[in-house]
């Protein structure tokens, strides 16, 4: 491959599938990769690879957790236990120290001790939470793909009660997009979202652990559902943040992507998904979508008001007002923490 | 969600439940990681209890310098070396090597196995390690002892082999090309 043609490397193009370059390459890549054929037949070439290799699936017996580890574990426990009580402080009446200064520094040397033990404990847990939430670029497709198709149908489902996922249409994603996993019977449409139907801003735009269990009603399967496999078309096949933002107002203005129909809401009220590191799986809701309009007129966001105003839009180029209603249950019935 | 992070400090703190956690996370991975370079489902699982027992042997010295994740195949890749040691001790001794298992095993993924064989050891590794385990090139590099360089270039390569094998195989045998493309499809339908 030319240099004078290809300003990237075929195996930096590789380095961008598998999510290691930095966001100014990875950016140089995907605008590159827009417009280079060669690169594109590469790029499938290497997630056909990849693709294929996950036909070795290994299938792991269900077991419990050993014999041998609980044993293991009980022991360490006991030990630790054992010496947590051999290193306090001795209580003996003959080894009591009367002195008040010595148990004020003694006293002082262990406040210093935990502060330090804490801090270092905080700082480790913000090293690891740094390194958590840090998603540049886009990870490799097969990262967002969840391997077992039947685990990703049942998270879909579970964003709504039995009786409307039951007889709803399932979508799955896969290399090429969204696919109908299983027809459903009542309009509704229920999906794992991924992290790239966050606000273009977000900074877990890329993150591949975000899976958004979700269950559009009809109206929104008609209006909103549109959206999600916009984005995740215009993301599989490379473009950038700027081209999908143009693209999704040029929908707009050409009528191609549509206003939310009256009534056009949906359920998530599953337990099981990741909406992003910073809530997890949150608590359940149902939201409603509107053509843009002021938030006042739902009372959204006001003192003890229940409503909130969703940023999944808000500045976005999607012309949409979401609100937010919390709900006092799972989709399995079980009570949810209060918001 | 938890990190492992987070998980690993409160069971060095002994909280069972963080080690109940991790474990849930990591069988099935750590049972893939042996299972695909031993062909021995009885000697994989002993090695996935072999790793949890090295973690919690070892749990007051880990610090979250690195992701659980990477330290955890690291314990399973010098398990995987000393099995593959001793497995090379008694052959000399006249034991016979263990046949791959095929029974069984769909067409799809015998095809796989035989694509990775074709390829040099330490860049088949590279390759696991990236496409089964999804670990960085740098987790990688740490692992493996060798620059991050190297291992991107050898990654290359490996993908390149793999995918002109997969190619020249699939126009000989086009059927199992379909079963491998739709191994992944199979679902509730």
């Amino acid at each position: 491959m030319s240099m004078n043609r290809h300003p990237i490397e075929q195996e930096e193009l590789m380095a961008y599938l598998d999510g290691e370059l930095s966001a100014d390459q990875a950016t140089e890549a995907l605008s590159h990769l827009e417009l280079c054929p060669e690169c594109q037949t590469l790029v499938a070439d290497f997630r056909g690879v990849s693709q294929e290799l996950m036909a070795w699936e290994v299938e792991s017996p269900e077991i419990g957790i050993p014999s041998e580890i609980n044993a293991a574990l009980a022991e360490r426990l006991q030990k630790r236990e054992a010496a947590k009580i051999k290193t306090s402080w001795p209580r003996s009446e003959n080894s009591i120290v009367t002195n008040r200064w010595v148990w004020a520094g003694a006293l002082a040397i262990v406040c210093v001790a935990v502060a330090l033990t804490l801090s270092l404990i905080s700082r480790n847990r913000n090293r690891s939470d740094v390194r958590r939430t840090s998603y540049p670029s886009m990870a490799s497709i097969e990262q967002y793909l969840m391997p077992d198709r039947n685990a990703e149908i049942a998270l879909a489902r579970s964003a709504a009660p039995e009786s409307i996922s039951d007889d709803a249409k399932i979508l799955v994603l896969e290399w090429r997009g969204y696919e109908t996993a299983i027809e459903g019977k009542n309009g509704f449409v229920c999906m794992v979202e991924r992290s790239w139907t966050s606000p273009f801003n977000s900074a877990e735009f890329w993150n591949p652990k975000v899976h958004v269990p979700v269950c559009f009603n009809p109206a929104a399967a008609r209006t909103i559902l549109p959206l999600t496999i916009k984005r995740t078309e215009m993301v599989l096949a490379g473009l950038s943040k700027a081209q999908m933002i143009d693209s999704i107002k040029a929908g707009y203005d050409n009528k191609k992507l549509l206003a939310p129909e009256p009534g056009a809401m949906c359920y998530m009220m599953s337990r099981a998904g990741h909406l992003n590191d910073a809530v997890g799986h949150f608590v359940p809701h149902l939201m409603f979508y509107f053509p843009l309009i002021d938030k006042s007129s739902w009372g959204a966001d006001l003192p003890d008001s229940p409503v909130t105003l969703n940023p999944q839009f808000q500045g976005g180029p999607e012309p949409i007002t979401e609100f937010v209603i919390p709900v006092a249950k799972w989709s399995d019935g079980t009570a949810a923490p209060e918001m | 969600m938890t990190s492992d992070e987070a998980l690993m400090l409160e069971f060095q703190g002994g909280s069972r439940a963080a080690f109940d956690e991790l474990f849930a996370r990591y069988r099935k991975p750590l049972y893939g990681f042996f299972g695909r370079r031993l062909n021995n489902p009885e000697r994989a699982e002993d090695l996935v209890q072999e790793t949890f027992l090295a973690v919690i042997r070892a749990a007051s010295r880990y610090e979250p310098r690195a992701l659980v994740r990477t330290y955890l195949y690291g314990i399973a890749l010098k398990l995987l070396a000393a099995e593959r040691r001793k497995f090379l001790t008694s052959s000399t001794s006249g034991q016979s090597a263990p046949e791959p298992k095929t029974d069984g095993t769909p067409d799809s993924a015998l095809w796989v196995r035989q694509a990775l064989e074709k390829l040099d050891a330490p860049e088949r590794e590279i390759l696991m390690l990236r496409e089964y385990e999804q670990l960085s090139y740098s987790d990688i590099s740490e692992l493996l002892r060798i620059p991050v360089n190297t291992v991107r270039s050898k990654l290359f390569r490996s993908r390149l082999a793999l995918k002109s094998y997969l190619e020249s195989e699939a126009n000989k045998n086009p059927s199992l090309r379909a079963s491998a493309a739709q191994q992944r499809r199979r679902g509730m339908q």
